[in-house]
C-alpha cells in the first residue's frame, strides 16, 4: 500500500497528490511514469512522475479528474492508501547533448506543463538556458505557474481566450523564441494536435525536438499494444519504448485515430460515474475551493 | 463452462482405466504425475490422498485440472479403441473434492535448506511452479510480480470461464502457505535491476517472463480505431475485469459483431469472451478447424455457445470507414491445392475469392511474443533474434552467470503445462547450481552480475 502524504488541488480540475513509494522515487527520471490504481476496481492509469524525492521517498503526479477513474484517484484523502503504483515505467531520453550555456525551450499544454517541468528541473542542473513555454485554454486552468518561474530562466504563458498574459497559442510563442534564441532542443509535452503543430514548426528551423505522447495505456509493461504508436513508420509501444519520442518520426494522425477512440470509448456505455459524497471528499471544501479559483483576479 | 464431474462419474471413469504396466501417459506428462496412481486411489473413492499424490509432482492442481491442454489424454492407449480417459477432469475432481484451506502447512520444504535465496520473476505458470519446486527443496524463494495481482497469464489471459478467478486464488493462497513470498507492483528492470538483486543477497534470479507480448502483423488497418491485440481485450476483461464496467473502472469499446483473427487458443478465448458479451463473435482462422491449435474439446465448447468458425479464409485487409474505425474484414478464401512432395495437401488462397465480412471490432490474436520488454535494457542480458531469451546449451542458464530462465520466455508460446514442466526443470537445475556454488553458509558468495 502507497500512503498518500498530501494531496493539493493545484489548478480547476488539477490534482496533484505526493505518495509515499521509497522504490520509485530512488530511481524516478524525467519521463519516467507510474501505472496508478487508486482502488482495486479502478482501471490503470498513466500518470507522468513530476517530482521525486528518494530522501523522503516520495513521489507526485498530476491529473486532470476527467475519466471515473481519475475522479476516484482525486477523491482519495491524505492519509490514506493508493492500492497499487507500478513504476518507474518508460525510458529516459538523453539529455547529454545539452551542455553550459546551450538553450532549451520545454514546451508544455494543459497537464503537459507539469509533465514537462521534470526536465526543466534537470536542465537547469546542467546549467543550459531554459525557456518555458506554458498554455493553457483558460487561467483558472494554469497549473504549476509558480514552479515553473522558479525553475526556467523565463517563461511565455499563453492562454487560449486571453484570461492571462498572452492570448494566442504556444506556436507562436514558441516561434518568437525560436526567431529570437539560438535554441538547441525543444521538449514538448501536449495533446497530439498541439505537438504535430509544434513539430511543424521546429522542422521548419530544423531544431531536434522531443515530444512526450499520452496514449491510452491498460498494463503499461509492453503486455497489451493499446499503445502502439508509429514511430519512423515501424510500430512501437509508447510504455516501453517511450513515452518520450523524436517528435519528427512520430505519425501524430496515426496517433489521433486511436485516442479519438477511447473518447468515444467513455461515452460509449452512456453511464456517467458519479462519486458518493460520502466516500469523496468534503462537498463544501469543494465548493469554497471552487470559488477561491474562480474570484483569483 | 464444463461443469465438473459427479462422484459416480468420476469413479467410472477411473474405472475405466486400463492401469498399464507402461503408462503411455506418464510419458506425455510435462510435470510426471504418476497418473495411473492418482486413478487408482480415486477409483478407491480417495480423492485427497489422490490429491496428495498429484501434488508430489505438481503443486497447481486446480490449474492443470481445469486448463491443462492434456497431452496424457492424447498419449492414452484407449485413443486407438474408444474415447481415452479424461485424466483432465479426473485431476479437477480430485482438487474439487479433496482440497482443504491450510492444506500447504504441512507440506513445508524437506530439503537440505541451502543458503541461497532464489528471486523469481514473474508470477505465471513456470514461475510459480519453479518458486514450489525449490521451496519444496528448502529453499528461500521471492516471486516478483509487475501487475497488482500474482498469476501471470493465468490472471490475465485466462479468462474466468476457463480458470475461476476463486479457484485460482485459493491455489495462490495455497502457493503462499508453503512459504512463498510474493511481491506485487514490482517490475524487475525498472524498481529493480538485475544487478541490484544479486546484490540484495539474492544469489540466484529466474526469470520466468512468459510469452504474452503482441507481435504486429503485415495486415494493413491494424491501426485503425477498433482494432484490438488479443492481449489488450484479454487483459482489460480478464485482469480489469471490464465486462462490469461501471463498477470497474475500466471500459470496454467493442460493437457488435466482432471478428477474431487467428486460430489458437487466445482467439476462441476471445471469441467466448465476445459472445458472453452479448455480441456476435466469428474467428477467420487460414487453416482447416483441425489446424487449429486447440483442444478439439475447446473447440466444441465455443460451437456450442455460438462462435462462427470463419474457417479457411485469410485475411487480406481491414477495411476503413470515413472516422478510420473499422468498417469490414477483406477476406480471401484458401482452398487445398495439390499434394506437395511430402505427400501432405497444401492450402493455398483461391484467386478471385474475395469476401467482404462486416465487422465493427476486430481482435488480432496471431500469436505472441516473449515478454522481455522490461529486462531488454540489461545489456549483459543476450537475446535470441526471435525475441526469446539466449541460454547456454542444454542449460537454462542465460548470458549472465547467475540468472536462469525458464517458461515461454526461453521457448516462444505454448501450453501453459509445458511452462510448468520447463519450471520444474529449471528449478532443478538452479537446485544444483547452488549445491555447486554455494557450499556452506559461511562462504561468502561470489560477486557475479556484469559478465567479463
Amino acid at each position: 500500500m502507497f500512503t498518500i502524504i498530501n494531496k493539493q488541488i493545484i489548478a480547476a480540475g488539477f490534482k496533484r497528490i505526493d505518495v509515499k513509494a521509497e522504490l520509485i522515487a530512488r530511481k524516478a527520471k524525467p519521463g519516467h511514469f507510474v501505472m496508478v490504481m487508486a482502488d482495486e476496481k479502478s482501471a490503470r492509469v498513466a500518470l507522468s512522475i513530476v517530482e521525486a524525492d528518494s530522501q523522503k521517498g516520495t513521489i507526485s503526479f498530476v491529473f486532470e479528474e476527467t475519466s471515473p477513474s481519475t475522479q476516484q484517484l482525486g477523491n482519495l484523502q491524505i492519509g490514506g492508501s493508493i492500492y497499487a503504483i507500478l513504476g518507474p515505467l518508460g525510458v529516459t531520453i538523453s539529455l547529454d547533448e545539452v551542455r553550459k550555456g546551450h538553450v532549451v525551450a520545454c514546451v508544455g499544454y494543459g497537464i503537459g506543463i507539469a509533465q514537462v517541468l521534470p526536465f526543466c528541473r534537470e536542465l537547469r542542473k546542467s546549467e543550459s538556458k531554459v525557456i518555458g513555454i506554458a498554455g493553457v485554454k483558460t487561467r483558472k486552468a494554469l497549473l504549476l505557474e509558480s514552479q515553473m518561474r522558479l525553475t526556467c530562466d523565463k517563461l511565455c504563458i499563453t492562454t487560449d481566450d486571453g484570461t492571462y498574459e498572452k492570448k494566442g497559442y504556444v506556436t507562436g510563442s514558441l516561434r518568437e523564441m525560436l526567431q529570437q534564441y539560438k535554441i538547441k532542443l525543444v521538449i514538448c509535452f501536449a495533446p497530439p494536435i498541439v505537438m504535430q503543430a509544434v513539430c511543424a514548426v521546429t522542422k521548419e528551423y530544423r531544431i531536434k525536438t522531443f515530444v512526450g505522447l499520452n496514449p491510452l495505456m491498460v498494463d503499461g509493461t509492453g503486455l497489451c499494444g493499446s499503445c502502439r504508436v508509429k514511430v519512423s513508420r515501424k510500430d512501437a509501444l509508447a510504455c516501453v519504448d517511450g513515452p518520450v519520442f523524436n517528435g519528427h518520426e512520430v505519425d501524430f494522425e496515426d496517433l489521433e485515430i486511436r485516442t479519438k477512440h477511447c473518447q468515444t470509448e467513455e461515452s460509449w456505455y452512456d453511464q456517467t460515474f458519479q462519486a458518493s459524497p460520502l466516500s469523496g471528499e468534503s462537498i463544501t471544501l469543494k465548493r469554497w475551493l471552487g470559488g477561491l479559483l474562480k474570484n483569483r483576479p | 463452462m464444463a461443469g465438473g464431474l459427479t462422484k459416480k462419474q468420476a469413479i467410472d471413469e477411473a474405472i475405466r482405466c486400463p492401469q498399464c504396466a507402461e503408462p503411455a501417459c506418464n510419458q506425455g506428462c510435462p510435470v510426471g504425475i504418476d497418473i495411473p496412481a492418482f486413478i487408482r486411489l480415486l477409483r478407491e473413492g480417495n480423492p485427497s490422498d489422490a490429491l496428495e499424490k498429484i501434488r508430489e509432482a505438481n503443486h497447481l492442481t486446480a490449474i492443470c485440472g481445469r486448463m491443462c491442454s492434456a497431452p496424457c489424454e492424447t498419449a492414452c492407449i484407449l485413443n486407438e479403441e474408444n474415447a481415452p480417459i479424461s485424466i483432465r477432469a479426473l485431476e479437477r475432481y480430485a482438487w474439487d473434492q479433496g482440497h482443504k484451506r491450510g492444506d500447504g502447512q504441512g507440506a513445508k520444504g524437506k530439503g537440505q535448506g541451502l543458503t541461497g535465496k532464489v528471486a523469481v520473476v514473474g508470477s505465471g505458470p513456470s514461475g510459480l511452479t519453479a518458486a514450489v519446486e525449490l521451496s519444496q527443496l528448502g529453499i528461500k524463494v521471492t516471486v516478483f510480480e509487475s501487475l497488482h495481482l500474482a498469476g501471470g497469464v493465468l490472471r490475465y489471459g485466462i479468462p474466468a470461464f476457463r480458470l475461476p478467478p476463486k479457484v485460482f486464488d485459493s491455489e495462490l493462497e495455497y502457493v503462499q502457505s508453503l512459504g512463498i513470498e510474493i511481491k506485487t507492483n514490482t517490475a524487475i528492470g525498472q524498481s529493480y535491476s538485475l544487478k541490484e538483486l544479486f546484490e540484495m543477497e539474492y544469489s540466484v534470479i529466474l526469470l520466468a517472463l512468459g510469452a504474452g507480448v503482441p507481435q504486429f502483423s503485415q495486415i494493413s488497418g491494424e491501426n485503425l480505431s477498433g482494432v484490438y491485440f488479443a492481449e489488450e481485450f484479454l487483459m482489460r476483461v480478464n485482469l480489469m475485469k471490464a465486462n462490469q464496467y461501471p463498477a470497474y473502472g475500466t471500459s470496454l469499446c467493442v460493437g457488435k459483431q466482432i471478428a477474431v483473427i487467428g486460430g489458437g487458443m487466445a482467439a476462441l478465448d476471445c471469441a467466448r469472451i465476445a459472445v458472453r458479451l452479448g455480441k456476435e463473435a466469428f474467428v477467420i482462422h487460414e487453416g482447416t478447424e483441425e489446424d487449429m491449435r486447440v483442444r478439439k474439446e475447446e473447440r466444441e465448447y465455443a460451437k456450442e455457445e455460438g462462435v462462427k468458425l470463419e474457417i479457411l479464409s485469410k485475411v487480406l485487409e481491414i477495411l476503413p470507414d470515413e472516422k478510420k474505425s473499422v468498417k469490414a474484414v477483406k477476406c480471401m478464401r484458401m482452398d487445398f491445392a495439390d499434394p506437395d512432395s511430402t505427400g501432405q495437401w497444401k492450402i493455398m488462397a483461391a484467386a478471385g475469392s474475395e469476401f467482404i465480412l462486416e465487422a465493427d471490432t476486430v481482435i488480432m490474436a496471431q500469436g505472441h511474443g516473449s515478454n522481455t520488454n522490461l529486462v531488454k535494457s540489461t545489456e549483459e542480458l543476450r537475446l535470441n533474434k526471435n525475441g526469446t531469451i539466449w541460454t547456454h546449451k542444454n542449460s537454462f542458464m542465460t548470458s549472465i552467470p547467475g540468472v536462469f530462465v525458464g517458461g515461454d520466455c526461453e521457448t516462444g508460446p505454448g501450453p501453459v503445462v509445458r511452462a510448468m514442466g520447463k519450471g520444474k526443470e529449471v528449478a532443478r537445475e538452479i537446485n544444483n547450481y547452488l549445491k555447486r556454488h554455494i557450499l556452506s553458509p559461511s562462504l561468502t558468495l561470489p560477486t557475479r552480475g556484469r559478465e567479463s
